[in-house]
C-alpha cells in the first residue's frame, strides 16, 4: 500500500472516529453509547491494519486484532453484562444537556485541529491527521465522564479516550513497540474489571449507582 | 552479578504475594509478609550500593540510575515498617470485624502485588513500562481502597480509579508524543524512542513544539496521580478511606512515584525546550497545592483526612523545590520526598491505632492519647510536630532547603505565599494535635489493653529515620541525593 493511500485512509478512518464519538456524546440511552464506542474500537481495528499494510510491520496486525478482540467485543460485552446485572435504567442522565455538550465538543474538535496544525516538523512522524483526531477523542471522552452522572457511561467515555490514545499511538512511526501496547491493553481490562466489579458490590449492597455516592467531603 | 538483582527484585513481590494465595493462617501470613519487605529492603540496599559504584545498571527494560535510588530506598524502607505495623494492627481489625479472616490472604497479596507494581514504577527505562505499571498501581491499590466494603470505602475507591485512569491516559498520551518526538528525531526509526536514558540523551534534537504539548499533558496527567492540586480531589478520599498501612503506603510512597514520572520527563524537557516550561508548570502545581490543601487542614474533623490534606500539601512542596530548579532546589525537592514519607508514614501509624482505640475518626472524639497509649501518643506527636515542619525533625530541613532555593532564583511572591501557609498549617496541626494527645481520656478507652509492640516497633523505626536525617544528613543519602539531582538537571 502506498503511503499516499494509507494517509488518505488513516484521515477516512479519522472522520468515522470523530463521528462515532458524536454518537456517544449524543446517546441518550446507555445501550447506543455502548454500541458506538464498540463500532468505534473497530474502526480502530482497521486503522491498524491499514497501517500494519502501509509500513509492512507485522505488529500492527497483532494490535489490529487484540484491539477488535478486546475494545471491540469483549469490554462491550462486560458493560452490557452488568448493564444486566444491575437492571438500571437506560436513560443517560447528562449533567449539563446533550445539546451544550455537543456546542463543548465541536470547540474541542476545532482546537485540535489548530493545536496539531501549529506542530511543525513532527507532524511528518505521525500518518495523516491522526494527532488531532486523537486528541479531540481523548479530550472528548474526557467531556463525557464530566458530563454523565451513570457510573457505566463515566466507563465508555473512558475507554473512547483511550481509543484516542491508541489511534494516535498507532499512527506514530512504526506504531508502540508490541509489548507496550499489549502491556497497556492488560492494564485497561483489569481497570475495567475493577470498576465493573465496583460497580456491582455498591448496587448490591446499598442499591445506588457508585458515581453517584457523595458522603465524602471537605 | 549485582546487575542480575535488576529483574529479581520486582519479582520478590510478586512471588511473596502468589506464595500467600495459598496460606490462610493468620500468623504465617504476617511472618511471609515481613520476610517478603525485609528481603525487598536488602536487594534495594544491594541495588543502591551497585548504582552507588557504577553509576547505573539495566537489564532489558529496566534501568537504575542515581535519581531512582532515592526512590527505591522509600519504597523499600516503608515496606517494612508497614508489615510490622500491620502484625499489631490486624489483631485489633480481626477484633473489631473490620476485616474478615477469609480475606486476609487477598489483602497481603494485593499488598505486596501494590509494592511490586511502585517497584517497576521506578526502575522502568521503557516510558511505556512506566506508565503500565503506574496504572497497575491504580488498580491494585484501588481494590485496597475499598477494601473494607463499606459505602465510603466503595465510593473513594471509584473515585480514586476513575479519576486516576483517566488522568494518567493522559500522561500516556504525552508519553506517545515525546515518543513520536523522538522517533523523528531518529529519522522515524523507533528503536529506544521510549527508553527514557536514550531520550534524554538526544532531547536537545527534539522537537520543542511537541515535547512542550507532550509534557503539559504528563504533568497534568501523572499530575493527577501525585496528588497535585487542583486535580487532586480523589486523594483525601483515597488516602482516608483506606486501610491504615495501605494509607502509609499510598501518602508515603504513591505519590512520590508519579511525582518520580513527572521528573523523568523534566529532564527530557529540559533538553528540548529549556527549563522555563516545566519549572512553571512545577510552580504553578506547587503553589496550588499548598495553597488549596491549608485551609482544609485547618477546618478538618476527620484525622486520617486531615493527614491527606497535609500529603496534597508537602507533594506541593517537593513539586515547588523543583520549581525553584537549580541544584538546591531539585536536592531539597528530593530530600523531601525522602522526608515527608518516612514522616507521614510514621503519623498514619499513629492516627491508625488512635482510631482504633477510640473506635472513631474524629478528631474532637479522640483526647488524651498520651495517657492512653503513652509510647503512640508520643510519637504520634513527635510525628506531626516534623510534620509541620518543626526543627529538629527531618522536614524542617528540606523545607528550608526548598524555600532557600525559592529566594535564591528570586521567586519572592511564590516563597512569600508558602511560608504563610507553612504558618498557618503550623498553627493548625499544633492546635488538632494538642487537642488529640493532651487531656484525659474517656475510662472506656483508657482500659483497651496495652499498646500492640510491632506498632510501637514501627514508629519508632520511622522517628528514627526521622531524627537522623534531621540533627545529621547521613552522608550517604547526601551523596545518592547529589547524585541524583546531577542526573535530573542533566
Amino acid at each position: 500500500m502506498s503511503d499516499a493511500l494509507a494517509t488518505t485512509l488513516i484521515d477516512d478512518i479519522g472522520a468515522l472516529l470523530l463521528f462515532t464519538m458524536i454518537l456517544i456524546l449524543g446517546a441518550g440511552q446507555l445501550y447506543r453509547a455502548i454500541y458506538a464506542v464498540a463500532a468505534q474500537s473497530v474502526f480502530i481495528g482497521i486503522a491498524g491494519a491499514v497501517l500494519g499494510a502501509a509500513t509492512g510491520n507485522p505488529d500492527l496486525w497483532v494490535i489490529a486484532g487484540i484491539t477488535i478482540a478486546i475494545k471491540a467485543i469483549f469490554l462491550p460485552w462486560l458493560l452490557l453484562r452488568v448493564v444486566k446485572r444491575v437492571g438500571i435504567r437506560l436513560e443517560i442522565e447528562p449533567v449539563i444537556p446533550i445539546s451544550v455538550t455537543l456546542v463543548i465538543a465541536a470547540i474541542i474538535v476545532v482546537l485540535s485541529f489548530y493545536l496539531a496544525a501549529s506542530l511543525g516538523t513532527v507532524r511528518q512522524a505521525i500518518t495523516g491527521n491522526a494527532l488531532p483526531v486523537g486528541v479531540a477523542l481523548m479530550l472528548l471522552g474526557v467531556l463525557v465522564m464530566v458530563s454523565r452522572r451513570k457510573a457505566l457511561t463515566q466507563m465508555v467515555g473512558l475507554f473512547a479516550s483511550e481509543n484516542g490514545i491508541f489511534f494516535t499511538a498507532m499512527a506514530v512511526s512504526q506504531g508502540m513497540p508490541l509489548i507496550i501496547e499489549i502491556g497497556v491493553i492488560l492494564d485497561v481490562i483489569l481497570g475495567a474489571l475493577v470498576m465493573g466489579i465496583l460497580v456491582l458490590r455498591v448496587r448490591s449492597s446499598v442499591d445506588a449507582d457508585i458515581a453517584d455516592l457523595d458522603q465524602l467531603r471537605g | 552479578m549485582t546487575v542480575d538483582v535488576l529483574p529479581i527484585l520486582p519479582l520478590v513481590p510478586v512471588a511473596t504475594g502468589l506464595a500467600m494465595l495459598a496460606v490462610k493462617d493468620r500468623r504465617l501470613l504476617a511472618a511471609i509478609d515481613l520476610a517478603g519487605s525485609l528481603v525487598v529492603l536488602a536487594l534495594v540496599i544491594a541495588v543502591a550500593h551497585s548504582v552507588g559504584e557504577e553509576g547505573s545498571l539495566s537489564a532489558g527494560p529496566l534501568r537504575a540510575d542515581a535519581v531512582t535510588i532515592p526512590f527505591l530506598l522509600l519504597i523499600g524502607g516503608l515496606a517494612v515498617p508497614t508489615s510490622l505495623y500491620t502484625v499489631g494492627w490486624m489483631k485489633g481489625e480481626l477484633a473489631s470485624g473490620g476485616m474478615k479472616p477469609g480475606a486476609l490472604r487477598f489483602y497481603y497479596a494485593l499488598v505486596h502485588a501494590f509494592i511490586a507494581t511502585m517497584l517497576v514504577t521506578v526502575l522502568a527505562d521503557n516510558l511505556g513500562v512506566l506508565w503500565i505499571a503506574m496504572e497497575g498501581t491504580t488498580i491494585t491499590s484501588a481494590i485496597l481502597v475499598g477494601f473494607h466494603g463499606h459505602r465510603d470505602g466503595l465510593e473513594a475507591a471509584w473515585k480514586y480509579i476513575i479519576v486516576t485512569t483517566i488522568g494518567i491516559s493522559l500522561g500516556l498520551f504525552g508519553t506517545v508524543l515525546i515518543y513520536a518526538a523522538a522517533a523523528a528525531a531518529q529519522g522515524g526509526s523507533p528503536a529506544g524512542a521510549m527508553s527514557w536514558h536514550v531520550v534524554s540523551a538526544m532531547a536537545d534534537r527534539l522537537d520543542p513544539g511537541i515535547v512542550r504539548i507532550g509534557f503539559i499533558f504528563v504533568m497534568v496527567g501523572y499530575g493527577t496521580k501525585a496528588g497535585l492540586a487542583p486535580v487532586h480531589r480523589w486523594l483525601p478520599d483515597a488516602h482516608s478511606q483506606a486501610p491504615t498501612p495501605v494509607s502509609a503506603l499510598l501518602s508515603g510512597a504513591l505519590i512520590k512515584c508519579a511525582l518520580y514520572g513527572i521528573i523523568r520527563f523534566h529532564t527530557i524537557a529540559r533538553g528540548a525546550c529549556g527549563p522555563e516550561l516545566s519549572e512553571d508548570l512545577f510552580l504553578l502545581f506547587g503553589v496550588a497545592s499548598v495553597v488549596v490543601a491549608t485551609p482544609f487542614i485547618l477546618a478538618q474533623h476527620d484525622l486520617k483526612r486531615l493527614l491527606a490534606y497535609s500529603s496534597v500539601e508537602h507533594v506541593g512542596i517537593a513539586a515547588l523545590g523543583l520549581g525553584f530548579g537549580g541544584r538546591i532546589g531539585t536536592y531539597g525537592a528530593l530530600l523531601h520526598v525522602v522526608n515527608h514519607g518516612v514522616t507521614k508514614a510514621l503519623v498514619f501509624f499513629g492516627a491508625g491505632s488512635a482510631i482504633g482505640r477510640y473506635r472513631s475518626r474524629d478528631i474532637t472524639a479522640i483526647r488524651g492519647l498520651l495517657g492512653a497509649a503513652p509510647w503512640i501518643g508520643t510519637l504520634f506527636f513527635l510525628g506531626t510536630f516534623a510534620l509541620a515542619g518543626l526543627p529538629p525533625f527531618s522536614v524542617f530541613i528540606s523545607e528550608l532547603t526548598v524555600v532557600r532555593a525559592g529566594i535564591g532564583s528570586g521567586h519572592v511572591v511564590s516563597v512569600g505565599v508558602v511560608l504563610l501557609m507553612l504558618v498557618v498549617v503550623f498553627a493548625g496541626l499544633m492546635f488538632h494535635a494538642g487537642r488529640m494527645v493532651f487531656g484525659s481520656a474517656p475510662s472506656s478507652v483508657a482500659e483497651r489493653g496495652p499498646e500492640p509492640r510491632t506498632c510501637v516497633l514501627a514508629m519508632l523505626l520511622c522517628a528514627a529515620i526521622m531524627l537522623l536525617c534531621g540533627l545529621l544528613l547521613p552522608p550517604v543519602l547526601d551523596g545518592i541525593l547529589a547524585r541524583a539531582t546531577e542526573v535530573i538537571l542533566g
